[in-house]
């Protein structure tokens, strides 16, 4: 029997005990899928407030204030612009293409939520390969972006397209090898698994010991969600908005859609891998265990939190990598590190 | 590469550095102005809505048709005509300043000879017709009264009536010998334009206020009065 608190729920409520049906199991997974999207995508709606407000202040500015107290219904206010907004096409020859791009990138990166446990007993699926499930939808959510830069018929979406394949393509493989200390540490691919493997120490974050790992994760996390200092392929100076230059209204907003969830994607695996998820260090519990009663989708959601507003302190900060530096960094910084980390971490777990 | 670029690069010394002042700069307070709940005052002789400047004894705009001030406008927006009394007199048939193709650049106000045309700090005075753009002698007197009412002090002086670096002794005597312009003083009684005022050109908030009946000795000893 599942440990998910939903499922178990549901099957409570109908009056199901034992081995749940196939049908009682699709309905319970579908009730996780609207409970996650609806969740997530509220999340998202407001880390766009999140950003403005926080890039604001770091400008000395306010951001949003005009619409609601303290501009709290701007999100709202910039989805319904979005929703009503013409729809215009290029003069393209691929127009299902082009239709298909945005709903491909938003697709691949909703597809990676289903593998995050946000606590032990919260979860679509508990998969023993999460990690691997997750670096393939985040492989896959590629083409999205190639077939709008391809799709559009204009040199700066093409661009856009280009670099971001090469990009993407580049740092996938620093991001998986840096990931690897994780897994040969906690012997699993398994989130549920590595975050309880981490509590076993008295750290409990592998971050300590896997700094060097999460330095690599954490570039190669900009860089794959294509935020700055990484953000070629949209690049504004540059490329006008990259690959979706040629986009509007609501396909505009499916991309950015995507972006943002993404960014939450790599901010959960960041915490689940390298923060200790939903549990907090035992050295922490042990002395003031008056914290123990904090519920772990809160600390879970309070570590998810700050990494999103590292993306955007850094987006305050840095400027924009240039593209012979993006890929010298990729190939000769990054991945040599990764595989050092690789190195290091297994002869100590060998001789320990 | 020495030691310390080596260690500024391997730790991103640099990188950690402008993330320490953006964070700082966080808490720190915002230096926007919510503008249209929080307006500025304008700065001293900005150059902003026409004016006429209303005679304190006559209560009517000081222009004597000189004509300098649309000659010299390099838009070329200030519009005078003359017309003649029966009794052979010239007077102000016409003045009319359109203020959508003024630049602002002051050259009216320096030019005439006795400071009758004036820029106020008004600023907030868009519209949606083109019409009440127009500014007209009647607009034009109605636009100080709205500044006179609203400016803080008890005396208005434009700098732009006496500029900067001009030999005061070659100004015309009007320009030369005024002094800022008492402001609180009820003025007399502007009998004829209120009569040639024309209905549609009243607009709410911009009627000028009304002139209550005056002590005629005000004119006289305009310099001492602060009434109200």
């Amino acid at each position: 029997m599942d440990t998910n608190i939903i499922y178990n729920g549901f099957y409570k409520l109908i009056g199901i005990t034992g081995e749940p049906g196939v049908l009682a199991m699709t309905v319970a997974i579908l009730i996780g899928i609207v409970v996650v999207l609806a969740v997530v995508l509220l999340h998202v709606a407001y880390a766009t407030y999140f950003e403005r407000k926080v890039i604001g202040h770091m400008q000395l500015r306010l951001g949003p204030m005009r619409v609601g107290p303290h501009g709290l219904l701007q999100p709202i206010a910039d989805g319904l612009k979005l929703f009503f907004k013409e729809d215009i096409f290029p003069a393209t020859d691929f127009k299902t293409v082009f239709r298909l791009a945005p709903i491909y990138t938003l697709f691949a990166a909703l597809s990676s939520l289903a593998a995050i446990p946000f606590v032990s007993t919260f979860y679509i699926a508990n998969i023993n390969v999460g990690i691997l499930y997750i670096f393939a939808i985040s492989a896959v959510s590629t083409y999205g972006i190639i077939m709008a830069g391809w799709a559009s018929k204009s040199k700066y979406a093409f661009l856009g397209g280009l670099r971001s394949a090469a990009q993407l393509i580049s740092y996938e493989v620093a991001m998986g090898l840096s990931l690897v200390g994780v897994m040969i540490m906690a012997g699993s691919l398994n989130f549920i698994e590595i975050v309880e493997a981490q509590q076993t120490h008295w750290y409990g974050m592998y971050l300590i010991p896997q700094f060097l790992g999460f330095f690599v994760f954490a570039i190669a996390a900009f860089a794959e969600t294509n935020r700055v200092p990484f953000d070629l392929p949209e690049a504004e100076s540059e490329l006008v908005a990259g690959y979706f230059a040629e986009y509007s209204g609501m396909r505009f907003s499916l991309f950015f859609l995507g972006e943002y969830v993404a960014m939450i994607v790599m901010s959960s695996m960041s915490v689940l891998c390298f923060f200790g998820g939903w549990t907090l260090p035992p050295f922490l519990t042990n002395a003031i265990p008056a914290l123990n009663m904090i519920p772990g989708i809160f600390i879970f959601i309070g570590k998810v939190y700050f990494h999103i507003f590292v993306f955007y302190w850094i987006r305050a900060t840095l400027p924009r990598y240039r593209y012979d530096y993006l890929m010298r960094l990729g190939w000769k910084v990054l991945i040599p590190l990764a595989l050092v980390n690789i190195v290091i971490t297994s002869v100590i777990k060998y001789l320990a | 590469m020495t030691l310390q670029q080596f260690v500024n690069r391997v730790f991103l010394i640099d990188i950690i550095k402008g993330m320490a002042l953006t964070l700082k700069m966080m808490f720190r307070h915002a230096v926007t102005r919510q503008y249209p709940d929080e307006v500025r005052d304008p700065i001293p002789s900005f150059r902003g809505r026409h004016a006429f400047v209303r005679d304190q004894k006559t209560g009517k705009e000081k222009c004597i048709m000189c004509m300098k001030c649309s000659q010299i406008c390099p838009s070329q927006c200030i519009h005078i005509e003359k017309g003649k009394r029966e009794d052979g007199k010239m007077y102000l048939a016409k003045f009319e300043i359109e203020s959508l193709r003024c630049i602002f650049c002051g050259y009216c106000v320096e030019v005439c000879p006795v400071c009758a045309l004036d820029l106020t700090e008004e600023h907030r005075y868009s519209s949606y017709t083109r019409e009440e753009c127009l500014f007209t002698r009647e607009r034009l007197l109605s636009n100080w009264d709205s500044l006179a009412a609203k400016w803080k002090e008890d005396t208005y002086f434009n700098k732009f009536w006496r500029p900067d670096g001009i030999d005061s002794s070659k100004m015309p005597k009007a320009k030369r010998e005024l002094a800022p312009i008492p402001l609180r003083v009820a003025a007399a009684p502007p009998a004829e334009i209120a009569t040639a005022k024309p209905a549609a050109e009243a607009k709410p908030e911009e009627t000028a206020q009304p002139a209550p009946p005056a002590e005629k000795p005000a004119a006289e000893e305009k310099g001492k009065e602060t009434a109200q």
